[in-house]
């Protein structure tokens, strides 16, 4: 999988955990362009994330994570190393 | 010396003057000795302690980074340590030590320690390297505007802007002013009449205590809001700058709102070294994991100001008012979203809750005692009157109140429209001398409320509430 496709995958996550069926996602995407999207319910999205690509993040990636384009390479990323 | 003394307006432009003719290289050198000389003015155990805690965290962040596989054993040890000093000063501050009885923290302690630790753990998790210069990295720790209350500046965005090049000498100098007006023309009218009714609480009834609920908050945010101004705007006039810490908290439709514009510095930080570990260790728990992390957050929140079972009862409310919030929020979205006539009505109703909610747990932060808090709920609704009986406004006098009242509700307006916002929209439009003429006429005034407000007849230091962390 590369970055693009975890993008276009990411998209459906991201619209059901902000509720926002419209959401359009770009690599330098932050939490203040998304609506809701704060530190309370970022771990949900992180959670949506491992349970629909069924990997698992650490606090320390979680934390580096700046945009959208960082979290989809990383997904890209953890799911191509996943045998 | 604080940021409203006559020594502080003497200190300031010779800073000012000498930062101006140094060479860039050297400036950090002169930030981080100013720095030095600000807190040994205040007390040297104060600057031996703040120097004892950056050299140990410099030494431990260059061993963590270094070590392969002690690097986590060398990361909780300075974490540990770090903490354990933060607690002993606070427990020092409540509970007698023997002989030497009580023992008051250092300047600054609660946040010189937040920038130390986030310095540790960003290292840790490779989100920065150690800082290749210790004066710079000394500099970031102790920088004097922010030294007293904040904003907590994390090092790596200090580091970012050194050596500082480009400085903001009009800009720093309004934002100070503007500090200055609120602190003294707002905050400090406020303050005796605030002082007087928690100080008589089991004394007063009615509205006299219903006047110090809702007037504390407002004097709070007055005092704590213009101490960061200050801090900006000294900040922008020797290049640096800081983070932003408040955003018209007051208008927030949710509590969960409200902590994303009250002293952001703090929760943002709190948040990722925090909240977010906490949340991704109990992310399996659901629901309970949620809440556990939520009220260990905010008790952190309260108990950073102080081991007080007032400054508990404050965190553990606004734990409990935020899990309710999180439990609800997609039930509350959705409704809403349903009825989109009725937004009008949740935002009106949200802000006046929240605003609500807040200002009962400011009353346990305030009050003496957990006692004198509950006194004042259970008591603010016996007894009618005027405003605040003639005994309380007397205590603080009519003229200040109002003038104080009159300032905030001008703070307000000034927030809500942004007329410095709109001037810089149509500065470039307008013709030169128009804008040469409101430059120097708004240049004028800046100096001038600088000197009305620091050169006051009869003038003392006021000290401001959230220095004393």
């Amino acid at each position: 999988m590369d970055q693009t496709q975890a993008l276009e995958n990411l998209t459906d996550v991201f619209r059901t955990v902000f509720d926002q069926p419209n959401l359009v996602l770009h690599d330098a995407m932050t939490a203040a362009d998304v609506e809701n999207w704060d530190s309370l319910n970022h771990i949900d999205l992180i959670v949506a994330v491992e349970k629909k690509f069924k990997i698992k993040f650490t606090t320390r990636e979680v934390t580096g994570l700046k945009t959208v384009g960082d979290l989809a390479e990383l997904t890209a990323k953890k799911v191509t190393a996943t045998p | 010396m604080t940021f409203t003394s006559f020594k502080f307006l003497l200190f300031l432009p010779l800073m000012v003057g000498l930062y101006y003719v140094l060479p860039e290289r050297c400036r950090v050198l002169f930030l981080l000795l100013a720095s030095y000389g600000y807190v040994c003015a205040v007390s040297v155990r104060a600057a031996l302690a703040l120097a004892a805690a950056t050299i140990f965290t410099s030494l431990a962040g260059k061993y963590v980074s270094h070590q392969q596989q002690r690097a986590y054993l060398a990361f909780l040890s300075a974490i540990s340590l770090l903490t354990l000093w933060l607690c002993f000063f606070k427990a020092a501050a409540v509970l007698p030590l023997g002989s030497f009885g009580k023992l008051a923290a250092p300047l600054g302690l609660s946040y010189y320690t937040f920038k130390l630790m986030s310095y540790i753990i960003d290292v840790y998790w490779g989100k920065i390297a150690p800082a290749r210069s210790f004066t710079q990295f000394a500099a970031a720790i102790a920088f004097f505007p922010q030294i007293t209350a904040g904003p907590i500046q994390r090092p790596a965005d200090f580091l970012a802007q050194v050596p500082p090049a480009r400085t903001a000498i009009w800009l720093g100098l309004s934002r100070l002013v503007w500090g200055l007006a609120k602190k003294l023309i707002i905050a400090d009218n406020l303050a005796p009449t605030v002082n007087y009714i928690f100080a008589h609480t089991h004394a007063l009834h009615g509205t006299s205590l219903l006047t110090g609920f809702y007037l504390f908050p407002l004097q709070m945010y007055a005092d704590f809001s213009a101490l960061t101004d200050i801090a900006l705007g000294l900040g922008l006039m020797f290049g640096i700058v800081g983070p932003k810490n408040f955003n018209r908290p007051f208008t927030a439709t949710s509590i969960s709102d409200f902590w994303r514009r009250w002293h952001m510095s703090l929760t943002n930080w709190l948040a990722d070294y925090v909240f977010t570990p906490l949340r991704m260790a109990t992310r399996s728990a659901g629901t309970a994991g949620l809440a556990f992390s939520i009220t260990i957050n905010m008790l952190a929140v309260g108990l950073w100001h102080g081991f007080t079972c007032g400054y508990f009862v404050f965190g553990a409310l606004n734990a409990a008012y935020l899990v309710a919030d999180a439990l609800t929020i997609r039930q509350r979205a959705g409704f809403f979203k349903t009825r989109p006539n009725l937004n009008w009505l949740g935002n009106w109703a949200g802000q006046l809750l929240t605003l609500h909610l807040f200002f009962l747990a400011m009353v346990f932060f305030r009050a003496r005692t957990v006692g004198d808090a509950t006194w004042v709920l259970s008591h603010m609704w016996c007894g009618s009157g005027t405003l605040a009986s003639a005994s309380t406004l007397a205590a603080g006098g009519t003229t200040a109140l109002l003038l104080g009242l009159t300032g905030y509700a001008i703070l307000e307006l000034a927030e809500r429209y942004r007329p410095d916002l709109w001037w810089a929209r149509i500065e470039p439009a307008v013709p030169a001398w128009t804008r040469w003429t409101v430059r120097c006429a708004l240049g004028a005034c800046i100096v001038s409320a600088f000197f009305l407000l620091t050169v006051r007849p009869g003038s003392q230091e006021t000290s401001f509430l959230y220095q004393v962390f």
